[in-house]
């Protein structure tokens, strides 16, 4: 079966009004910005996107421009995961019916669940919609709540629509455990990194990325992505340290650095929701010193 | 400068007579089979020789026998942590005089001191050894002290014979921030895989890796090593994953397992000390058996 996510994929982030309210008419730049700098598929909301920051009416909305915008051009998932499992199911059978090509959830929230709990919950939700699943494994934002070998191999056992992982440990023996327990199964799988963090984890059978500073350095990503794949050992372990140095900058304030530096290069998609904080002037003058030191002002598109 | 790089690092076991001393007469068998299997450096007493069950003066009259009968064929480095920070720098002075070409050191046991007091011990043992000295971060074993970058760089600052990081977090974020930050500042700055999941660290930038599992599978480990060394990281795959497997296989049976496992491969090195126990002898029979279901191993040399 050929692999629906693999390469440089985008998560975008949520345009707002100056009043916070939906800014769906930024968003189709943003989309359409996205699929024309290379994408090979988009998700939305994931963090990145304020997901837990939106109504579901809102994200409901939100999701129909995806796909509407996109029209087929790379699938789009759309990431159902919310506070209540319940909201999680109605978001999913809503990605179905608008002709989403995947959902896209992470471990539950807040709850501390057994290792039968998480499987129970990705079964209900992946029973609950005809189209494929990606699970979404991170960590480190969930207190250890999290997948191992054992799980994965269980859910691919029991469910033939889940097809990709987005795992986002960032741990050599986590992501060997996981990757050599469902490639073993099906391979065909698709893991994917979240961030992108590809020259550690390609060479162990990751196809691609979630990524971070697409909005900002579409460029810079696929590079590393080819280094990676061409097996460009030194020229990928230096495009990963710069992209990391962008990590660094962006995941403080996550994702509103990110949206103070999409300002900077001209693509300008609003403030941040509450409780998060909106970047200000002073944070992204200091983005844009540090994005002019990396060389990303002079390699990297500006405008829409 | 430092011209040091250790590479291919095996860390022995320390042998254990049925009364529980330093089995002296096995060692010396233990340090020429991790020679002649190709050990281009020897690190220890590491934890996996049970540094923290030997007395000071046990671990003074190892280090002086390891050097005695090493007699220079490879280096030898000599870990020296402890508390105590006047204990650390003690035995870091003995192992520079005494012929060891590099110090390791862990952050203090037990205690979980301030920022300013950990960068001081670590600059303290740096200042009594003189040679070049790694820093050993093993938070899965020691999770009280995080070590962080702002700590290497002020290390950078305060001890000229700083010469790199050995990495046991396997946390990607972690390697690459470390090793490309503090590069910029002292370009031969190294990082050193704590373990044999060599893959994504050699992809970040590590050129040495330890390997306690080269006492049962010295072949596959070198095997990996000489490709890993290469940059061959797709080749390297299936052994990784094959290390991967029988790591988790002594994780699961737990610390005792390493030396239950050499006594099966032939190479008989006693039980681990108190407070440690032995494997039961149902465990023992289950490794066994897991052990011989790995095809990968029957490449392998028994005994000596």
């Amino acid at each position: 079966m050929k692999q629906m996510f693999k390469g440089v994929m985008q998560s975008p982030v949520t345009p707002l009004k100056d009043d916070f309210s939906p800014d769906l008419k930024t968003f189709e730049k943003l989309l359409d910005f996205h699929v024309r700098t290379g994408a090979t598929a988009i998700s939305w909301p994931h963090h990145k996107g304020e997901s837990l920051n939106l109504t579901i009416a809102e994200r409901k909305a939100f999701a129909e421009v995806a796909v509407k915008s996109v029209a087929g051009r790379v699938p789009v998932s759309i990431h159902v995961s919310a506070l209540s499992v319940e909201d999680s199911v109605d978001l999913a059978q809503h990605a179905q019916q608008i002709g989403a090509d995947a959902i896209i959830a992470i471990t539950p929230y807040f709850w501390s669940p057994s290792m039968d709990g998480i499987f129970k919950h990705y079964v209900r939700l992946g029973q609950s919609v005809d189209i494929p699943m990606i699970a979404y494994n991170s960590p480190s934002y969930l207190e250890g709540i999290e997948f191992n070998g054992e799980l994965i191999t269980r859910l691919l056992e029991k469910l033939p629509n889940l097809v990709a992982l987005k795992e986002a440990s960032f741990n050599s023996e986590k992501f060997v455990e996981i990757s050599r327990a469902a490639l073993k199964i099906r391979p065909d799988f698709s893991i994917v990194a979240g961030v992108e963090f590809l020259a550690p984890s390609v060479p162990l059978g990751c196809v691609g990325s979630y990524s971070s500073a697409g909005g900002i350095s579409p460029n810079l990503c696929k590079q590393l992505f080819d280094a990676c794949m061409n097996g460009e050992s030194e020229k990928a372990r230096q495009l990963q340290f710069k992209l990391a140095q962008l990590w660094d900058l962006f995941r403080d304030q996550y994702p509103s650095s990110l949206k103070g530096g999409m300002v900077i290069m001209g693509r300008p998609v609003g403030p941040t929701r509450a409780p998060l904080p909106t970047a200000t002037k002073e944070r992204q003058a200091f983005i844009a010193k540090q994005l002019e030191e990396l060389g990303i002002l002079d390699t990297e598109p500006h405008g829409w | 400068m430092n011209t040091l790089i250790p590479g291919f690092v095996h860390t022995p076991v320390t042998p254990f007579t049925a009364d529980l001393k330093v089995d002296y007469a096995c060692l010396e068998k233990l340090l020429e089979f991790h020679l002649k299997s190709g050990a281009e450096a020897i690190a220890t007493p590491m934890h996996v020789a049970e540094s923290v069950s030997l007395s000071d003066v046990e671990q003074r009259a190892h280090f002086d026998f390891v050097m005695k009968h090493v007699n220079g064929r490879v280096p030898v480095l000599a870990h020296v942590s402890d508390s105590a920070t006047g204990v650390a720098a003690s035995r870091a002075d003995y192992a520079q005089s005494h012929g060891a070409k590099a110090i390791i050191c862990t952050s203090p046991y037990y205690w979980t001191p301030p920022a300013h007091m950990v960068h001081e011990h670590f600059a303290q043992v740096a200042k009594a050894a003189k040679i070049p000295f790694y820093v050993f971060y093993t938070p899965g074993e020691m999770t009280g002290t995080k070590l962080n970058t702002d700590l290497m760089l002020q290390l950078v600052n305060s001890s000229s014979n700083f010469a790199g990081l050995i990495d046991l977090s396997m946390d990607w974020q972690f390697m690459i921030n470390i090793i490309s930050n503090v590069q910029r500042i002292r370009p031969d700055f190294q990082l050193l895989s704590g373990n044999e999941y060599m893959v994504s660290a050699g992809a970040v930038g590590a050129k040495s890796m330890l390997t306690p599992m080269a006492a049962i599978a010295p072949k596959l480990m070198k095997d990996f090593f000489a490709v890993c060394r290469a940059e061959k990281y797709f080749e390297a795959r299936k052994m990784q994953e094959e290390i991967a497997s029988l790591y988790q296989l002594l994780k699961y049976h737990g610390f005792a397992s390493l030396k239950a496992a050499m006594g099966i491969m032939g190479r008989p090195c006693g039980v681990p000390r108190p407070p440690l126990d032995a494997l039961s002898p149902e465990a023992l029979k289950s490794l066994q058996t897991s052990l011989h279901a790995m095809d990968f191993l029957s490449h392998e040399a028994k005994g000596w």
